[in-house]
């Protein structure tokens, strides 16, 4: 006696499964370029040529087992990164310099946050002022990890970014007071970017990444790149 | 005769395992070696891809609860005989349980990929690919009149746990940072 129920259920599933997966080939390609497949591949294949580590991208392909005392060759000493959330909703910026790691993510409008942490093993465990973290690890291809920000809690998969793509800083002068800019800049080169004071935070004006300056309450701004590879940054 | 009814039995149980061990072990090693993408079909109505994600799997924990009391009246435990509408009770939330999770397995396996950084997500990476396995296998196991009888409890409260582990892994986790966030 054979019930075919059973094999019915897996085959709904089956086929429930494959309709979610051509709906997510067909957006994912069109509509958000969230770390998306062209540009991960096209930004990923320069940077290890500056960095200090000479990696051959993925040449241990079965990388469970993780022995943690042996530094995985695949772990870059110094990258940048930078892309969108899952459903992308805001930017993540990553950039790590000899164990220290500083990333910002921001969604253009309100929310934003500075992290900073060290790095062990392509680790990252970074933290933020009013509970902010980011916890992830990282490749010589991409991030990966999970970001929170004034309550909101973001997956994202970063690939690296090249110059002028990244993340940029400013403290310019907004009506006699300090304020604080951050920037990131994608690698198909949109970007956003908040200008904090001390009354509110708002979009920040558009960075003109080529040459780093902005234009903030009238006044002319240099922004400072924040990049492992390049090495300016305010490392720790 | 204990000895080919044992054969029988072992025979009605290796198919499905077998079976099982191979899905949890190629969605494994997909969401290994598969690049995650990112992307994520939203749901309207929700705050982001994760908060549909955590709701869902809280709709299948539900229906999973359903599934542990109604296999308990099958098999006698809570007293008496079943009623008749038990089974089927049992059969279709089973089977809109597993049509729920699809979407949010879906886009852990696509969009996220198996991932290690950390002991949560290592154990709800392994616990994901597990899960499909024996589930895998229960389905098929229902169909083998051989197999032994503890054989369908067991494999069902492995499916269960694991349910209940990835939930723990990953809703309850972010529900504790985000609140019950939509």
């Amino acid at each position: 006696m054979k019930r075919p129920g059973p094999l019915f259920t897996l085959l709904a599933g089956v086929v429930l499964a494959g309709g979610i997966g051509i709906v997510n080939l067909v957006t994912g390609t069109g509509v958000a370029p969230v770390a998306g497949a062209a540009s991960a591949a096209g930004a990923a294949s320069t940077p290890s040529a500056t960095s200090a580590a000479p990696a051959p991208p993925k040449t241990v392909a079965p990388s469970e087992a993780p022995k943690p005392t042996v530094p995985d060759p695949g772990v870059p000493a110094r990258a940048d990164y930078a892309g969108r959330v899952v459903g992308g909703g805001a930017s993540v910026a990553v950039s790590v310099r000899d164990g220290h790691a500083i990333a910002y993510v921001c969604d253009g409008k309100k929310v934003e946050a500075w992290l900073q942490g060290a790095t062990a093993g392509g680790k990252l465990d970074l933290k933020g002022d009013k509970n902010a973290g980011l916890t992830g690890s990282f490749d010589a291809t991409a991030v990966t990890g999970t970001v929170t920000a004034l309550g909101q809690t973001w997956q994202f998969t970063a690939p690296t970014a090249k110059k002028p793509a990244g993340l940029y800083r400013a403290a310019p002068k907004v009506k006699g007071k300090t304020g604080k800019v951050g920037w990131i800049v994608q690698p198909d080169g949109s970007q956003v970017g908040i200008l904090t004071t001390d009354e509110d935070s708002t979009p920040a004006p558009v960075l003109d990444p080529a040459a780093g300056t902005a234009t903030v309450d009238g006044a002319p701004v240099t922004a400072e790149p924040i990049s492992g590879l390049a090495g300016s940054g305010d490392f720790r | 005769m204990s000895a080919p009814a044992g054969n029988r039995a072992a025979a009605a149980l290796l198919v499905p395992l077998a079976v099982g061990a191979v899905v949890s072990v190629v969605l494994g090693v997909y969401g290994n070696l598969h690049t995650p993408t990112g992307v994520a079909v939203n749901v309207a109505g929700f705050s982001s891809a994760q908060s549909v994600k955590a709701w869902l799997a809280t709709v299948v924990v539900v229906l999973a609860l359903v599934q542990l009391v109604s296999a308990l009246a099958m098999y006698g435990k809570l007293g008496g005989d079943a009623p008749a509408w038990v089974a089927p009770v049992h059969r279709w939330s089973g089977r809109l349980a597993f049509l729920v999770s699809i979407p949010v397995a879906l886009h852990c396996l696509y969009a996220l990929g198996f991932q290690s950084f950390d002991t949560r997500v290592l154990l709800h990476s392994l616990l994901g690919c597990f899960f499909y396995g024996v589930f895998v296998a229960k389905m098929l196991l229902l169909r083998k009149d051989g197999a032994p009888g503890w054989s369908l409890p067991v494999v069902g409260g492995l499916v269960f746990t694991a349910l209940v582990g990835l939930w723990l892994s990953a809703s309850l986790w972010f529900f504790t940072r985000s609140g019950l966030t939509f």
